[in-house]
């Protein structure tokens, strides 16, 4: 393939090279790192909450009035749950995953100030493993001897002697999940640091505040705590195929209850994650978005300037055609064109990548561009570029050889 | 010649209709795909209280443990009952409210609305003055009330309408939670600070969410009211401390937001040396057992503090004006196409004797037509998309809105964008050699 006189023709054409490369470079630069974000976005809204999602749902009632007999309350709204076809596990819980509100406490392994680890916890006085559908990797669930009953009014600690962590927390403070049964952690440091026997390590349970950074999303541990508070908060576990039904059917028997209070919440766990997740998923489409607009502005713009050039050069070409050039030589010589272009662009692009993405780095605390994007920016813009200068290298060689003997 | 210049850009086009059409939309898009994302941000970092953001201030004081467990160097961001207290009742300060989040079952007389969780707010009578809040109706209760917890409340005008239908509220009562209270003033609608930076640390997001109603903090803590929102505890309560509401009172938690107003910014100083005093004062007492670092925030330091504007939106915007730069680079490419197409003609015109200026003229003034077409239709996308964007989430319901700034900006970044685009190509066209063009014809 001869690229000296594709070189001498560009040399004459540059504004037009120039202008390609640039839209090359820049859309690569753009694109991989936008789509390095879109994946960070899907990852977080796609990853388990390690609860059974399709079997779980969250109803809530807050009070309307004072409640004297909470514990009263609990037992008849659980018992009447627990009555309803289809119900396969009740528990009175604190807080629910991934539903933006919980508690929050720090967790260490000795007890000494400095290396608290932010820890989700739950807790429930039924077995929050089982109304969650959880799985224990390690150790055992509680049993009722170990549950704790906490009230509001007149309790000022909130704790228990023995936890399950999940396999995050376990991880972060032992060798593994099994080496953590049987040892004791700490809520808390200092003075106030409160010692608690891990009897059991389930291994998935994000936290209520699912935050996007997976360092601590995962952080969480759950106490045998009975927690006698104003409001009625229940995880329940149903039939897959029935939980819709059981949805309702949980509404108004809890409701028919009592009349002094209020339901507040009631969702199934994909809505909950559904809500939680909106942000990253706006921020994802609105990046796909962009990204389409680019390739697309892109490719117009190498149609754009390859259908420009053809139209130049329509004499140049007749002549080389009745000097015996076959179509197939005139495609390849466009195609060759705009890759030597586009190769430009992309080696300028790769540059411009790893700046934008230093740029976010700092800017942003964006992680590291891994090379498998840059490679995958560039196989994409090449293909970009390969199939829009197809349709007018298709007409350049279209044009007829006669053109050469016309007057321009 | 130059409204010439303007018909001859105007006519031309249409030719080369395909082309032309592919600079209006790729300018169109880039030009909305940028603009919506500004928008946003725009709103985010907007000031929401102009004239006063630099003269209202909230202290943060640090009364942690000596225990080494703070890490975080900036102090905890709401402060005790007990020095919320003190820092009320003490001199400094032109005028001073607590915050507190309160949701009371509002309960009212009227037969047809049934009781229900009020979005309420509980803050001292200064608190409207010093946001500049507006009433259409009555006004604050007095500082009277303050002092003896009085059973008043303001509402929020579309409360005052749901309770009370088209009569007037004013001295009418409504029941929240134990208590008759009277009402003494109804608060416009159109009071929506964003963000909510009065009440940014706990509850709803700071672009979310509106207080239906007001009522004086004392009444809220005499009631023993729950409040909404975060409460931080960095040491437990001594083991004589009271259970319940009253313990809470006593105790070291954090769980009051604090906002004062002073008479100017250089004052800001003086008030900072009163908190560092009051601290040291306490210290003696035997609380803040930490060294001072006690902080005093305008709005502006506070919403920067908060990280009001998120990371995604800025990322976005920076992404969106990078889609807008090769939809440029783009234009260049398709104005050049556009403008070679017509070097017999400029050859003809520089032949009969036009200077270069005046093709450079005529070439800009096209660009900028062009530009202005797709300025036009890039404004028509960009509200497409913030009514796309405000379907999405709460939040982009209130941040996802044009104002008359963000439309001339718009437009003026569309045509100067053109104006921009066009410069090479024009340039190029005035390069054209006239003899040449006419020998080929």
């Amino acid at each position: 393939m001869e690229i000296q006189p594709i070189l001498l023709a560009l040399r004459r054409s540059k504004t037009g090279a120039i202008l390609v490369a640039a839209q090359v470079a820049l859309t690569l630069a753009i694109v991989c790192n936008a789509l390095f974000v879109v994946k960070a976005r899907l990852a977080t809204v796609d990853r388990p909450s390690g609860v059974a999602e399709d079997e779980v749902f969250q109803i809530q009632y807050a009070a309307a009035g004072e409640i004297e007999d909470r514990k009263g309350m609990q037992q008849a709204d659980i018992q009447a749950l627990r009555a309803i076809p289809g119900v396969k596990e009740v528990a009175a819980v604190n807080s629910f995953p991934v539903s933006s509100s919980g508690w929050g406490m720090g967790v260490t392994r000795d007890g000494k100030p400095g290396n608290e680890i932010p820890t989700g916890v739950y807790f429930s006085g039924e077995s929050f493993v089982k109304a969650m559908g959880l799985h224990l990797v390690a150790g055992r669930d509680f049993n009722d001897s170990e549950v704790r009953e906490v009230d509001d009014r007149t309790d000022t600690r909130v704790a228990a002697d023995v936890v399950i962590v999940s396999a995050q927390v376990a991880r972060k403070l032992f060798k593994n999940e099994q080496d953590a049964i049987g040892k004791t952690i700490y809520q808390g440091s200092g003075k106030e640091a409160q010692p608690m026997r891990i009897v059991g390590v389930v291994d998935t349970l994000l936290s209520s505040s699912a935050p996007a950074i997976d360092e601590y999303a995962h952080s969480t541990f759950i106490w045998p705590i009975r927690y006698l508070g104003a409001t009625a908060h229940y995880a329940v576990r149903a039939e897959p195929a029935q939980r819709a039904r059981v949805m309702k059917d949980a509404e108004k028997a809890l409701s028919a209850l009592r009349p002094d209070r209020v339901l507040i919440n009631l969702h199934d766990m994909q809505e909950i994650k559904f809500r939680r997740y909106r942000h990253e998923r706006a921020g994802a489409n609105m990046l796909i978005a962009v990204t389409i607009g680019l390739l697309l502005v892109t490719a117009s713009g190498i149609v754009g300037v390859a259908s420009l050039w053809v139209s130049q050069r329509r004499k140049q070409i007749g002549v080389r055609r009745a000097l015996g050039a076959r179509r197939r030589d005139i495609v390849r010589y466009f195609v060759t064109e705009n890759i030597l272009i586009t190769t430009v662009g992309i080696a300028a692009g790769l540059a411009m990548a790893v700046g934008l993405n230093l740029f976010l780095v700092s800017k942003l605390e964006l992680a590291r561009l891994p090379a498998v994007y840059l490679v995958g920016g560039m196989i994409a813009v090449w293909a970009l570029g390969l199939v829009a200068v197809l349709g007018p290298a298709w007409r350049a060689a279209a044009v007829p050889p006669a053109i050469a003997t016309r007057s321009a | 010649m130059f409204t010439y210049y303007l018909a001859l850009g105007i006519r031309h086009l249409r030719r080369n209709p395909i082309l032309t059409a592919l600079i209006v939309v790729t300018l169109a898009v880039g030009v909305a795909a940028s603009m919506a994302t500004l928008t946003v941000l725009r709103a985010m970092s907007a000031d929401p209280i102009p004239g006063k953001s630099d003269r209202l201030f909230t202290p943060n004081l640090d009364n942690r443990p000596d225990d080494g467990s703070s890490q975080d160097p900036r102090p905890p961001d709401q402060l005790t009952y007990r020095d919320a207290i003190a820092l009320k009742n003490a001199k400094p300060g032109l005028r001073k409210s607590a915050v507190m989040r309160i949701s009371p079952v509002v309960a009212p007389s009227r037969a047809d609305v049934k009781p229900f969780f009020g979005d309420g707010i509980s803050v001292h009578a200064d608190f409207f003055k010093m946001m500049d809040v507006p009433f259409i109706e009555g006004g604050p209760w007095s500082e009277a009330d303050d002092a003896r917890g009085g059973h008043v409340v303001v509402l929020r005008e579309s409360m005052a309408e749901r309770l009370f239908g088209d009569a007037n509220p004013i001295g009418k009562t409504l029941r929240l939670d134990t208590y008759d209270a009277t009402v003494t003033g109804v608060v416009s609608d159109r009071w929506e600070p964003l963000p909510r930076f009065y009440r940014l640390v706990s509850g709803p997001p700071p672009f979310r969410g509106v207080e239906d109603l007001f009522i004086p903090w004392t009444t809220a803590i005499a009631n023993q009211m729950q409040p909404q929102g975060n409460v931080n505890c960095f040491s437990d309560p001594p083991p004589d401390a009271p259970p319940g509401y009253e313990g809470l009172k006593q105790s070291e938690c954090v769980w009051i937001q604090f906002w004062v107003e002073l008479a100017s910014p250089s004052d800001a100083p003086a008030y900072k040396d009163f908190l560092d005093g009051y601290v040291a004062e306490q210290r003696k007492l035997g609380r803040f057992p930490l060294p001072n670092n006690n902080r005093l925030y305008d709005v502006k330091g506070w919403l920067d503090v908060n990280k009001i504007v998120s990371k995604d939106t800025r990322l976005q915007t920076y992404l969106a004006f990078g889609f807008l730069l090769v939809c440029l680079v783009n234009c260049i490419g398709l104005l050049l196409a556009k403008f070679t197409a017509r070097s017999g003609e400029i050859g003809v015109r520089r032949a009969l004797g036009a200077p270069r200026r005046a093709v450079f003229k005529q070439y800009l003034v096209e660009s900028g037509v062009v530009g202005l077409v797709g300025g036009l239709a890039g404004l028509g996308l960009t509200f497409a998309s913030l009514w796309f964007l405000r379907k999405q989430s709460e939040e982009f319901a209130v941040l996802a809105k044009m104002d008359w700034v963000m439309l001339g900006i718009t437009l003026a970044v569309a045509v100067l964008s053109s104006l921009l685009a066009g410069l090479l190509p024009t340039w190029r066209a005035c390069q054209v050699q006239p003899a040449l063009q006419l020998k080929s014809q």
